[in-house]
C-alpha cells in the first residue's frame, strides 16, 4: 500500500512561519502563554494575532500557571491518523479559567477521571523540515 | 422570494466501491435523470458540487467544471464547489435554493461525492484531521470520534444516558439500512452485537460509528414553474436554516450535550416552513455518531432536553413512533461519504414525500426535515413539504 502518504500534521512553529512563534519559544523552555488584547484586554486561547472582539491586531503574551483540572476527556483506543497510537487520552483542560484542549501524555487510561489536576508537560515531536525542534502543549497527571 | 422544490433525486451505491470518483458522479447523475425524465442533462442551467477532500483522495480540484463536463451539463447560470466539512452536501443544496428563489436560475443540480477508500481508509482518516483545526487540534490526532465521545461523556453524566440507550441508535440505523439497497451496511444488527463491538472512543463503540463510505448523491432543484412543468410530485423547499457556534471544540459550549446553534438552525427553518416538530414526519438527521442523532432529537425539539435516550428506547423515533428518523439507515448505516451525505439525505426525503421509499416509506409522510452538520457546533436544517404552502 505505498499509494499513501502523510503530510505533516505539525504546524510550523519559528518565527519566520508564524506570529504565535513566542507561544512556542516559551512552550520549549516549560511555558505556557497565551496572547492577551492590548486594546480591550480579553485573555485568549488559544493566542491570536487579531482579535474577534475589538478588532485590534495588538496583543501581549501572558504566562499561564501551566496547572489545571481535567474538565472532560475521552479515551480513543483505533481509528487515530496515521502517526498516532492508541490509546491515546484526550481532554479538556481547564487552565485558569480558559478551556484548553489536549493530551494527556503518560497517563494509565483506568486513572484518568474528571476534576484531576494537571501540568503541563511539553510534547516534543518530529522536527520541522528545517530542523527546528517542535513542542505540543501537552499535560500529565499531576 | 421565488417558491423552489426539488423535481429529482438519486444516488449511487454506498460502500467501499471499486470505482473512481468520476464514476460515482456517474452513477448519481444517471440515477438522477432518471428520476426526472423530462429533464435532459443540457436542460440544466446550473450545477453545484459538494465534495470535501478531492484533492487528496482522487488528486482534482476544479470539481464542479468536471463533473458538469462528466455530466454533460452545460452551467450557464450557476457553477461551484461548495466544502464545509461534513455538510457540504446540504450548504450546496442551499446555494442552489437561493439562486433560484433570487430568480438567477430556474434549474440546478446539486451533487455530493465522495472517494474516501482511496486506496484505502487510512487515506480518509489522516484527511479526516483537516476538518478541525490543524494547529491547536489536528496536531494532536484529533478526528471526529473523539469530539463526539466528550459529548457523548457530557450526555451520559448530565442525565443518565446509558450506553444501551445509545447502542439503539446504531441497532435501529443498521435495521433501517438493511431495507435499503444502496446502503453501505444491509445485515441490519442486535443490541448484543452494538454493545459487544469493538470500542473507538470512549464510549462510543463501532457500531455507534459511521464508516468510511465511498459514494455520491444528487439532487435536481427547481422554480415554481419549471418544477410544475418538468413533474406533477414537487417536493417543496419549505425552509432553511444554518447557524454556527464555533470551529475549535473549546470554542464550542462548555457542556458538549448542548449544541445551541442546532436549535438556531432549527428555530429559523421551522419559522420559515411555518411547521413545528410535532409535524415532522420523517427526519434524516446527522447520525455521524449515536449520540448526535440523540442531541439532534432534543436541539431539533422532538424532545425535551435530557430525554433522548428515553426517546430511542421507547421507539419514538422509529415506524409507528412521533417521527422516523432516518429510514434510509442514517450515515451509521448507509455510511459517510462527506459531501454526499447532505444530498443523500435530501433525496432519502424527496422519496419518502413521493410516497416512493418503497419497503422504507414512513406512512402518508408530509412534512420531512434533513440536519447536516460539520462538527458538534456547525448546523444546517433543511424543512420541505408535499404542499407548497
Ligand atoms: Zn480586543
Amino acid at each position: 500500500m505505498s499509494y499513501f502518504r502523510a503530510t505533516d500534521p505539525f504546524p510550523l512553529e519559528s518565527a519566520e512561519h508564524t506570529k504565535l512563534h513566542e507561544f512556542y519559544a516559551r512552550l520549549a523552555v516549560g511555558r505556557l502563554a497565551t496572547t492577551r488584547c492590548a486594546t480591550c484586554r480579553r485573555l485568549a486561547w488559544p493566542p491570536r494575532a487579531f482579535c474577534g472582539e475589538c478588532g485590534s491586531d495588538r496583543f501581549d503574551w501572558v504566562d499561564l500557571s501551566g496547572e489545571g483540572k481535567i474538565h472532560a476527556f475521552t479515551i480513543q483506543e483505533v481509528g487515530l491518523p496515521a502517526g498516532f497510537v492508541g490509546p491515546r487520552v484526550f481532554a479538556i483542560v481547564k487552565v485558569d479559567g480558559l478551556r484548553v484542549f489536549s493530551v494527556l501524555v503518560d497517563a494509565e487510561p483506568a486513572k484518568v477521571a474528571i476534576g484531576q489536576t494537571v501540568r503541563l508537560s511539553p510534547l516534543r515531536v518530529a522536527d520541522d523540515p528545517n530542523g527546528n525542534a517542535r513542542w505540543l502543549p501537552a499535560f500529565r497527571l499531576a | 422570494m421565488r417558491k423552489v422544490a426539488l423535481i429529482g433525486a438519486g444516488v449511487s451505491k454506498f460502500g467501499v466501491r471499486k470505482a473512481s470518483y468520476r464514476d460515482l458522479i456517474w452513477e448519481a447523475g444517471k440515477a438522477c435523470f432518471d428520476a426526472a425524465p423530462a429533464v435532459k442533462p443540457k436542460d440544466v442551467e446550473g450545477l453545484v458540487v459538494g465534495s470535501v477532500m478531492p484533492e487528496r483522495t482522487a488528486f482534482q480540484s476544479h470539481i464542479s467544471s468536471m463533473a458538469a463536463e462528466a455530466l454533460g451539463i452545460r452551467p450557464s447560470a450557476l457553477s461551484a464547489r461548495t466544502e464545509h466539512m461534513c455538510a457540504s452536501g446540504t450548504v450546496g443544496i442551499r446555494y442552489a435554493y437561493a439562486f433560484i428563489a433570487a430568480g438567477l436560475a430556474d434549474l440546478v443540480m446539486v451533487l455530493g461525492v465522495e472517494k474516501l477508500n482511496q486506496p484505502s481508509g487510512d487515506e480518509a482518516i489522516l484527511n479526516m484531521g483537516t476538518g478541525v483545526d490543524r494547529e491547536w487540534e489536528a496536531s494532536f490526532g484529533l478526528t471526529a470520534p473523539p469530539c463526539f465521545a466528550l459529548a457523548a461523556q457530557c450526555h451520559i453524566a448530565e442525565y443518565g444516558t446509558t450506553e444501551e440507550q445509545l447502542a439503539m441508535v446504531g441497532v435501529k440505523n443498521h435495521t433501517h439500512a438493511a431495507k435499503n439497497p444502496n446502503a453501505h451496511f444491509q445485515r441490519g444488527a442486535t443490541l448484543e452485537q452494538v454493545l459487544g463491538s469493538r470500542m473507538i472512543s470512549s464510549p462510543l463503540r463501532l457500531f455507534m460509528c459511521s464508516p468510511i463510505t465511498d459514494g455520491a448523491a444528487a439532487v435536481l432543484i427547481a422554480s415554481e414553474e419549471r418544477a410544475r412543468a418538468l413533474t406533477d410530485k414537487p417536493v417543496w423547499i419549505r425552509g432553511t436554516g444554518q447557524a454556527l457556534d464555533g470551529f475549535q471544540l473549546t470554542s464550542l459550549h462548555e457542556d458538549y450535550a448542548h449544541w445551541p446553534a442546532l436549535a438556531r438552525a432549527a428555530q429559523s427553518a421551522y419559522g420559515m416552513a411555518g411547521v413545528r416538530p410535532q409535524d415532522v414526519d420523517v427526519a434524516e438527521v446527522h447520525d455521524c455518531f449515536a449520540i448526535a442523532e440523540l442531541i439532534a432529537y432534543e436541539e431539533l425539539g422532538f424532545c425535551p432536553k435530557g430525554e433522548a435516550g428515553a426517546f430511542v428506547a421507547d421507539g419514538r423515533s422509529d415506524y409507528g413512533g412521533d417521527v422516523v428518523v432516518n429510514p434510509r439507515g442514517g450515515l451509521i448505516g448507509c455510511g459517510h461519504p462527506l459531501g454526499a451525505t447532505g444530498v443523500a439525505q435530501a433525496a432519502e426525503v424527496f422519496a419518502q414525500l413521493r410516497g416512493e421509499a418503497g419497503a422504507r416509506q414512513v406512512p402518508d409522510a408530509s412534512i420531512g426535515l434533513t440536519h447536516n452538520n460539520s462538527g458538534m457546533g456547525e448546523h444546517v436544517v433543511m424543512i420541505y413539504g408535499r404542499e407548497r404552502r
